[in-house]
């Protein structure tokens, strides 16, 4: 991926975040957030990663959403949650 | 004004005949609405609302309850339990307006989520960012501050200062006077059959007003063709309730003549009697052999009260239009009080008033409710001058 397609991806994602942050739309928080975390941690970005990934699993939390055992386990492997 | 409130609670506990009244202090000082917040109302079961209002798991209600802010949340597990409302992070309010948590309370600030039985599940980057653990935090001991609470006919009792006896046991002199109608289902009449009144008067005149039927000639004459003060009688149960019962209790008919339907195998007594009790210190309750209703009163302030007043049935199937009709019916008679309340309570103001004299035979129900007061705030004082 080019630098200009990283930084469009970026733009993209801060975009709908803002969105989903804006709408309340927890189920959407969950996605962006979790994909963010995925993207960091392919790109060896542990601690990026797990920032992301705290952030999907919190609202995966609040929104009842099924992901928050697999979020809460991948937090576990890393050493960032109990 | 402390040391002379002090003395004046001797003549408030005499017998009916030679007592007077609180004294004004209880009604128009505000150290003493202060003292009468521990006391009396955090010290013993006091009602802040309603089970209905929180019908399904992960229904929250936040309620402000003489500054004290509390949410009513119902869990999983289908318990209603009560919180302080304060995060135990930052002590932010978590929840701020009433509806349905999909999953976990998370606080708005820095996103600690608590589960809806009060444990603390998730501390965010309390280790640092993306580090949610720490050896400092532990969160076993950082759970939501549960207040002991309990429903009893859909109203929310609590207990803030955790001393009171257990719930049954306060209440069991009202649960057994009313076993009739004990544990079956009270059906809440839905939209229109609830509706608050904004008082300007001291929560405690409310009380004192509802639980004698002295009044109801001069304030009610509307009931006076059907509903005679002499077929009405005292109850007075020390320590626990008082109020007031009728034997002409009259069936709210429809226009075609329907009647709702009767609580289930009710003994002969309620097929014209009701009762309207006081249960101390501030949630009134009435019974019918075919609806009832509770109200709590919320202390907004010294001279303020909100009643909020819900009404039952003994079906879930009831006629829609004669529900309003019943709902209307009784926020008549509750509007018919307010100047009462209220204008006892700007009658405090006077200062020769030196609480009042009761009737020894229609006053006995208000005297019994001043003398519970009147002993809640002796024992503090008692309890504050032995810790001294």
């Amino acid at each position: 991926m080019s630098l200009r397609d990283m930084i469009a991806e970026a733009r993209g994602l801060d975009a709908r975040l803002l969105a989903a942050h804006a709408a309340g739309d927890g189920d959407a928080l969950v996605a962006l957030y979790g994909a963010a975390g995925e993207r960091e941690e392919a790109g060896g970005a542990l601690d990026a990663a797990c920032f992301y990934y705290t952030h999907a699993y919190v609202y995966a939390l609040e929104a009842g959403h099924a992901a928050a055992a697999a979020l809460h386990a991948r937090l576990v492997a890393h050493g960032r949650e109990r | 004004m402390k040391d002379a409130a002090r003395d004046d609670l001797a003549s408030v506990l005499c017998d009916v005949a030679r007592a007077t009244g609180l004294p004004n202090a209880h009604y128009t000082d505000p150290a003493t609405f202060a003292e009468e917040r521990e006391a009396v109302l955090f010290a013993s079961w006091a009602g802040i609302g309603f089970a209905k209002d929180v019908p399904e798991p992960g229904d929250a209600n936040p309620i402000d309850f003489l500054g004290l802010p509390l949410v009513a949340v119902r869990g999983r597990d289908g318990a209603v339990r009560v919180f302080q409302n304060t995060c135990r992070h930052r002590g932010m309010i978590l929840v701020r307006e009433k509806g349905k948590l999909r999953g976990m309370i998370r606080c708005p600030y820095h996103s600690w989520s608590y589960a809806l039985d009060g444990r603390l599940v998730a501390t965010p980057h309390v280790g640092g960012p993306g580090h949610n653990t720490h050896d400092a935090v532990d969160r076993e001991t950082l759970g939501l501050i549960e207040v002991r609470s309990h429903v009893w006919r859909d109203v929310i009792f609590v207990n803030v200062s955790g001393t009171a006896p257990e719930f049954e046991d306060h209440a069991r002199p009202v649960i057994d006077r009313w076993r009739d109608f004990e544990g079956k289902a009270l059906h809440h009449g839905g939209a229109g059959s609830g509706f608050a009144l904004d008082v300007a008067t001291n929560w405690k005149l409310a009380v004192e007003n509802y639980c004698e039927s002295y009044h109801l000639p001069w304030v009610h004459p509307g009931l006076n063709s059907y509903s005679r003060l002499e077929d009405h009688y005292n109850i007075e149960a020390p320590g626990s309730h008082s109020g007031q019962g009728t034997l002409v209790y009259r069936q709210f008919r429809g226009d075609d003549g329907k009647t709702f339907p009767d609580f289930a195998d009710l003994p002969e007594k309620w097929d014209a009697g009701a009762e309207y009790i006081a249960l101390y210190p501030n949630v009134l309750f009435g019974v019918h052999r075919d609806h009832a209703f509770a109200i709590v009163l919320e202390p907004r302030g010294l001279e303020r009260t909100v009643e909020h007043i819900e009404l039952y049935y003994a079906s879930p199937d009831t006629d829609a239009g004669m529900r309003r009709a019943n709902a209307a019916l009784w926020k008549t008679v509750f509007e018919e009080d307010v100047f009462v309340v209220e204008g006892m309570q700007r009658g405090r103001h006077g200062p020769g008033f030196d609480g009042g004299r009761f009737s020894p035979a229609m006053d006995g129900p208000t005297h019994c409710f001043h003398a519970w007061v009147a002993g809640k705030l002796r024992a503090a004082r008692a309890q504050g001058l032995a810790a001294e």
